[in-house]
């Protein structure tokens, strides 16, 4: 047997702590999957894969798959697009750099609770900011929240707001860690600053960009505050239910656990899908 | 010519710059504004206090005296539980991360260890918070066991937050010299008397801004919270959100409440800057 240090026990006090409150009570939840678990009751009968089978016809699963893939397709790219030409523009030296960019800081520490109810009052419908200018422009009351194809919409505006503070930092520091003398080099032999942007800045930039790729796709994907809270769980209908929005209401308003840990078990295997891709990217930075 | 092109340039790059701070401010400016207008004038235009409307501190007195008892309940119960989850955090995170930077284990590799902290930062809080609110029930304590009270909160997000602590300590641990250790510990001194009076004061600022981020992050989180407490142990998140069904649109009130819960983590996260990249990317972008 190996030698026990102190700094075994060390990493056992965390990792036992993340066990214990973490993971135990999730692989209880996998058994609780094939049993007609529900809230409140002791008793749980096997039911075999049933949930896992209702999940096949369960159109509220796919529109909820749908949605959260919808939001996460079109609120990523476009912090990402956002996020660099921001930091590419505060990267030279401009006048009131640094209030810009505690700005820019700022909605990354508010609560997306906040955030979403910012929304709502911004977005308004009769008398909201918003739409009074746009009434004032003569666009008439635009259906933010109320419209089943806009709302998806206003609720990645807002994750927009947010999160594209998080993509600007990250990749206005790894531009700010490319060395200076790279730049003067392509500058003397004449390269625009396109140029240089395309075959110096970005290279170099590739690898943080692709961790905050990484980040913003798994953390959309988990998107839930602000559909929650913005459009009233979820809504108009279900049209901004994503899926962590659908599992909540099957456990805590319907109370059918069981069906309930079987969605998250699958929602769980997508996600630690995508994840596995992206560990083994992220392992090399802890070498 | 290639003046005139620069000055072009150069204004293009402020008007852009400028237009997405504009987009960043607005809403939480509004948010000023709003709890600043009288009800009558919470759908006008206007923002200059004194020219375009009257301001007045009625709402803040109505929310600070007669609304004060529940404001106060949840501003408490925020800091109690941001104060014991970011204390766990950093304190199981500390010494984790102080294990994993200066011994190599040898049956898990390191890179192991660090990966499965990693892999929990992926996990979906929903596919937690079902297992969890059981777990909590079953606590043979009172007659819903854990279920509405700080710990439980405390207890989760400790472990939802320890993955940060963990990465971003050992990586403080890792960019300081281990020069001064070895020779405290040639001169017969204990593992943990080197950690707590040579090795920690050095990282001394990192330690504190995680304990900063997993305040703020405690601060600001929604679900765990929104599915563990009901009448005793919510948290400002919660406050807001059932604001808006309680108070309807009066926003001039809901304003307020967002502001209590914005403005603490917005001075925070300005405060540790420095620390926020590697601490929002787990180390895996260094500023």
């Amino acid at each position: 047997m190996a030698k026990l240090t102190i700094y075994h026990l060390f990493i056992l006090t965390a990792v036992v702590y993340v066990l214990v409150i973490s993971i135990f009570p999730m692989i209880y939840m996998v058994y609780g999957s094939f049993t007609n678990w529900r809230l409140g009751l002791a008793d749980m009968d096997w039911v075999g894969v049933k949930h896992y089978a209702d999940l096949v016809e369960d159109y509220r699963f796919y529109n909820s798959m749908t949605v959260t893939g919808f939001l996460t397709a079109l609120a990523v790219p476009i912090e990402m697009v956002l996020g660099l030409a921001l930091a590419q523009l505060m990267r030279v030296k401009i006048r009131f750099r640094r209030i810009f960019r505690t700005i820019f800081l700022m909605p990354l520490f508010c609560a997306p609770v906040a955030v979403a109810l910012m929304g709502e009052i911004i977005f308004y419908e009769s008398g909201g900011p918003v739409n009074s200018v746009l009434n004032i422009l003569g666009l008439g009351n635009f259906p933010w929240r109320s419209s089943p194809v806009i709302a998806p919409f206003t609720v990645v505006l807002c994750d927009v707001w947010m999160w594209t503070p998080f993509c600007f930092l990250i990749t206005l520091a790894a531009l700010e860690g490319i060395p200076r003398e790279l730049h003067e080099a392509s500058v003397v032999d004449g390269a625009s600053s396109f140029q240089i942007f395309r075959s110096v800045d970005l290279p170099m930039i590739a690898s943080p960009l692709a961790t905050i790729l990484m980040f913003r796709i798994i953390d959309t994907i988990k998107i839930f505050d602000i559909p929650f809270v913005l459009v009233g769980g979820g809504g108009p209908g279900i049209a901004t239910e994503a899926i962590t929005i659908y599992i909540y209401k099957i456990a805590f308003r319907n109370f059918t656990l069981g069906q309930a840990a079987a969605i998250s078990l699958v929602f769980l295997a997508i996600i630690a899908i995508i994840s596995s891709v992206f560990m083994r990217r992220l392992r090399r930075y802890y070498v | 010519m290639s003046n005139m092109m620069d000055r072009l340039k150069s204004i293009a790059t402020y008007a852009f710059i400028l237009l997405f701070s504009g987009f960043f401010f607005i809403p939480l400016f509004w948010m000023v504004v709003i709890s600043m207008k009288n009800p009558i004038d919470q759908f006008t235009l206007g923002f200059v206090p004194w020219l375009q409307f009257e301001p007045t501190l009625r709402n803040w007195e109505a929310e600070g005296f007669k609304q004060a008892a529940e404001n106060l309940k949840a501003l408490m119960n925020s800091t109690i539980i941001g104060l014991g989850s970011a204390t766990i955090a950093t304190v199981l995170g500390a010494l984790a991360g102080y294990a994993l930077a200066r011994f190599e284990f040898k049956k898990m590799k390191n890179v192991d260890i660090l990966s499965y902290f990693l892999s929990l930062r992926f996990l979906p809080p929903i596919a937690l918070a079902i297992p969890f609110y059981v777990f909590m029930q079953r606590i043979p304590v009172g007659t819903s066991g854990l279920i509405d009270t700080q710990l439980a909160v405390i207890l989760i997000h400790g472990s939802a937050f320890l993955p940060y602590a963990v990465l971003v300590i050992r990586d403080a641990f890792k960019s300081v010299p281990v020069a001064m250790e070895e020779s405290a510990f040639v001169d017969g001194a204990s593992v943990l008397r080197v950690l707590t009076r040579i090795a920690l004061p050095v990282v001394a600022p990192a330690v504190a801004a995680v304990f900063i981020l997993t305040f703020s992050f405690s601060w600001n989180e929604f679900l765990f919270a929104f599915v563990l407490t009901s009448k005793n142990a919510f948290t400002l998140p919660i406050r807001i959100a059932e604001s808006v069904t309680a108070i309807g649109v009066f926003f001039y009130a809901l304003s307020i409440r967002q502001l209590i819960a914005v403005i603490p983590p917005i001075v925070l996260g300005i405060l540790v800057q420095k620390y926020i990249v590697s601490g929002l990317t787990m180390g895996a972008v260094k500023a």
